[in-house]
């Protein structure tokens, strides 16, 4: 494949392209979903194809096929459409330089999932799910969940650039749902939506701790249908891993896109607040350092090489508050006279490479998460996303939670609250940072399912924090009248 | 894309290969195209031609799904193999619906060559320019000129055939000035006659024009008349959470044991109806289910809600044709007709004291899906009306609000509606007015 790869691209020079790439995707899936002790869903699925982006007197055209006997007609198509958007082009693109690279990366994995049963698989959801209902008898319903996903991928280029790369993802998690005649409230485990997700093998499954803490999750679903709901006012809180997950997502991850910030996405995913001119911005506290690490071992945004051929990167994001850089691909780098540093990633063969999160990680502190509960005297401990909404500039966030664990006078007491919801302004609520837990507690949470651009692209994300205390959080909607 | 024989032949390879058991075939393919211009020049410009074959192999209480691309003859025989492969791995799950039987087969073939011809990639590209144009210095465009031709074909063990193709236009342009003021429109259609791409660009960069020096105010409790693409945000999220019978069967639903109760003001009437032309639907569902016209909300009384095969079964009826092939959500309506009233979009501006006027919302979320309660920001044209007169633009505002209470308060529905997209289909829906709605946070530093 790779000689027909490179005539094709021998083709495109032909036609004097500025630049042509070649990108073959051959994705597996497995999809398992228990509910009630009973398979919900069990499915599998593949797909195979490629992609040829084509620049030509720096307009851009794209091109994909599942039919490899077309590859050189397709390439021809996106030639013809690079030809087409010349005719409302204001200035030629420019992509930064990069190097060229011959390499093979692979996600390190100790068991390949695709090789372990799925009768294996399902026994594991069901004691997980078994230990919620026997814990909870009236649980109105128990879920697990298991996914995994192989992809290989081979990228050549015109500069002469040839990779390839196998990586594996693996994730799970559990649900407990309680409900009464007016009310339904859920928990879930690791994380909402699913669970957890990584690159890695089958062992990150074995490792999640289903079984483990199936009774707690079935006893706080039950608890919360009882509960009160959360207080509306202005509070000091704690946001543990699995929420603080979708807040650096959001209100970081989201506005430093270098794309968004030029306004690739403006008619559709929206912008940033942030500019270029804006390095040095005080983003947060002197507490808040972010990295954008596509480097880091297992993180669901983890990977060799991005889809222009660029070597994955740890990228600072945030130093002590100060905003430093953005994520960028090629051409939006070079706008700013900057270099890639290879976060441009599309979801499938049919899709063009866009910038795209890696793992956009929030470093640790040095707090014992204890410590940060002391320093509050009246206040709330956020846990595990529900819902999730930001503007279009990623300024005003408002997030709601599945549970708020009640602190007074230092210490968790015991009560929990339903329906949680706090919001606040981006840079506001990041300088309200005081304090972030140490790496003791600082824990990855992959994101399977981040939404952009146009044809919709669906990005595998992660985030890693510990932790982290707030100080005058807007909590709650009620007061406003 | 493949020919209607070719896709009736991946439907009897597949049931061929996998005699014994009940088998279902779903054929979607596309071969779209995408325009996406910013900053007032084309900087995307996409085309895919794709094919997936999604196959369920069931057998008793055990199913297995398996989704491909690989639709030769061997490569359809190898999924199939995969997929009883996979059943004998699986304890006994959740009963199964029995497969649809009738009719034999139901074609709608609505490929209009006409459309096809004069949306070109070329030709999408010159009216993206001629937009450009009409703007002044200060002024940018933003947004997409897309062409989709889309098959859906379904079959199953028990013979039966369903085949449909579509082709498209949609345009969505956002106008934005220097300073930050924005516009938007978008238009979506199956007919070359009434697609003014240009007309739409127009009435984004009006709005533009009029989104300037926005001005702050307090979160509260407003008078707010919604603008059509609005009121299909609001529709979208509320089919997403509350009109499917499996959604009330979670009890996620706000209509969960609602149905014969008046839930909203009486002049609200809500119909899933894909007869209606402005729908641009499918005849059929995702499983062969010939799709229904249902009646959701009328006159405010919550009446019925959609089903696929496994939502009918558990409720004992049948299936009103609106799967999308994702059971977790059950059927999901794709073609919401909302009831128009008796003024213009201009009268009831004209006839409102003081109110805000919302052209679209972004990043929609349930809070509490049980009380309806959803949230989003309002983008690309917020402003301040007195006395029958838009005076000033505000900035942009946060609402969290239960559709319970809104759908409650409406005050006023207009005559004219617009489509906006949705899913596999278009919704059709009016601007409303609805008092104390609840915008509770600014979305300025």
């Amino acid at each position: 494949m790779k000689q027909h790869m490179l005539a094709v691209l021998d083709l495109l020079k032909q036609h004097k392209v500025d630049y042509a790439d070649i990108r073959i995707n051959d994705i597996h899936e497995e999809h398992i979903s228990t509910e009630n002790m009973k398979v919900q869903n069990l499915s599998t699925s593949h797909t195979r194809g490629f992609g040829v982006r084509v620049y030509l007197d720096g307009s851009m055209g794209f091109a994909a096929s599942q039919d490899f006997d077309k590859m050189a007609e397709i390439a021809l198509t996106a030639l013809e459409i690079a030809k087409a958007s010349r005719i409302a082009q204001q200035q030629p693109v420019i992509l930064s330089p990069k190097h060229v690279v011959e390499d093979h990366y692979s996600t390190p994995i100790l068991i390949d999932p695709f090789t372990v049963s799925k009768r294996e698989k399902l026994d594991l959801l069901f004691a997980a799910e078994k230990i919620m209902r026997e814990a909870i008898p009236t649980l109105f319903k128990t879920e697990g969940s298991m996914d995994f996903r192989r992809e290989e991928k081979s990228f050549a280029d015109t500069e002469g650039s040839f990779i390839t790369q196998t990586l594996f993802e693996s994730g799970g998690g559990m649900v407990a749902v309680a409900a009464g005649k007016a009310d339904m409230q859920r928990r879930t485990f690791p994380n909402s939506f699913r669970g957890n997700f990584a690159t890695a093998g089958y062992e990150f499954v074995l490792g999640l701790g289903l079984g483990e803490n199936a009774e707690r999750v079935a006893k706080e679903a039950a608890a919360l249908l009882e509960a009160e709901a959360c207080p509306s006012g202005v509070f000091d809180v704690v946001i543990d891993s699995s929420q603080l997950t979708l807040q650096i997502h959001e209100s970081i991850g989201h506005p430093i896109e270098l794309d968004r910030v030029l306004g690739y996405e403006a008619g559709y995913a929206g912008t940033s607040f942030l500019h270029p001119s804006m390095q040095g911005f005080k983003y947060g506290s002197e507490h808040v350092n972010v990295v954008a690490d596509a480097t880091v071992p297992g993180g669901l945004g983890t990977f060799g090489y991005d889809d222009e051929g660029v070597a994955a990167q740890r990228v600072p994001i945030i130093t002590k508050g100060l905003f430093q850089n953005f994520v960028s691909s090629r051409d939006t780098a070079a706008t700013i006279g900057a270099i890639s540093n290879g976060t441009a990633r599309a979801d499938s063969w049919n899709r063009p490479p866009i910038v795209r999160m890696t793992n956009i990680n929030l470093l640790p502190g040095t707090f014992e998460l204890d410590d940060l509960i002391a320093g509050i005297e009246v206040g709330l401990l956020f846990s595990a996303n529900k819902s999730w909404s930001i503007d279009d500039r990623r300024v005003n966030f408002q997030f709601a939670c599945e549970i708020a664990y009640e602190i007074k006078h230092g210490r968790l007491t015991g009560k929990i609250y339903k329906n949680p919801i706090y919001t606040g302004i981006t840079p506001e609520f990041w300088n309200s940072c005081d304090g972030v837990a140490n790496e003791k507690h600082w824990r990855m949470f992959g994101t399977p399912n981040c939404g952009k651009g146009q044809p919709g692209q669906v990005a595998h994300v992660g985030h890693g924090s510990s932790p982290a205390r707030f100080r005058n959080v807007k909590v709650g909607v009620a007061d406003v009248k | 894309m493949l020919s209607r024989e070719q896709v009736y032949h991946v439907i009897d390879t597949v049931t061929a290969a996998a005699t014994g058991y009940a088998t279902k075939v779903l054929i979607q393919g596309s071969a779209n195209a995408l325009t996406r211009f910013a900053n007032s020049e084309i900087h995307q410009n996409v085309f895919e031609d794709i094919t997936t074959v999604t196959i369920t192999v069931t057998e008793g209480k055990r199913a297995s799904q398996i989704s491909t691309n690989s639709y030769d003859d061997d490569g359809l025989r190898i999924a199939v193999r995969e997929a009883i492969a996979n059943l004998a791995f699986l304890p006994e799950g959740v009963e199964q619906p029995a497969l649809v039987n009738a009719p034999a087969e139901m074609v709608a073939d609505n490929f209009n060559a006409e459309l096809d011809r004069q949306y070109d990639v070329f030709s999408r590209a010159r009216k993206v320019k001629q937009c450009i144009e009409l703007l002044e210095p200060d002024y940018k465009a933003f947004g997409t000129l897309a062409y989709n031709n889309s098959q859906f074909a379904f079959g199953n063990s028990t013979g039966i055939k369903r085949y449909a193709r579509i082709n498209s236009v949609s345009f969505s342009a956002l106008v934005a000035h220097s300073d930050g003021g924005s516009g938007f429109a978008s238009i979506t259609s199956a007919e070359v006659q009434g697609f003014d791409v240009t007309g739409a660009f127009a009435k984004a960069y009006e709005k533009a024009k009029l989104n300037k020096n926005p001005e702050d105010i307090a979160p509260g409790a407003y008078t707010v008349i919604l603008e059509p693409q609005a009121v299909g945000d609001l529709m979208a999220y509320m089919s997403y959470i509350g009109f499917s019978a499996k959604s009330a069967q979670d009890r996620m639903s706000f209509l969960t044991g609602k149905l014969g109760e008046k839930v909203f003001d009486e002049r609200v009437t809500i119909v899933d109806d894909y007869t209606n032309h402005n729908t641009m639907s499918l005849p059929f569902d995702f499983e062969g289910s010939p799709r229904q016209v249902v009646p959701i909300i009328e006159k405010g009384c919550a009446v019925s809600l959609v089903h696929d095969l496994a939502s009918a079964m558990k409720d004992g009826t049948v299936s009103t044709g609106h799967s999308v092939n994702m059971p977790k959500m059950g059927g999901i309506p794709c073609n919401l007709i909302v009831a128009g009233g008796e003024q213009t979009l201009e009268e009831i501006i004209a006839h409102t004291t003081h109110g805000v006027l919302v052209t679209r919302f972004h990043y929609m979320n349930p809070v509490n899906p049980r009380e309806a309660q959803l949230t989003a920001l309002t983008r690309d044209g917020f402003f301040r009306i007195e006395n029958g007169k838009i005076v000033a633009a505000v900035k942009n505002m946060r609402f969290t609000e239960s559709m319970l209470n809104a759908f409650n308060n409406v005050e006023a529905i207009s005559r004219d509606r617009q489509r906006t997209a949705f899913f596999f289909g278009n919704y059709y829906v009016p601007a409303m007015k609805i008092t104390g709605f609840h915008f509770t946070g600014k979305a300025s530093m």
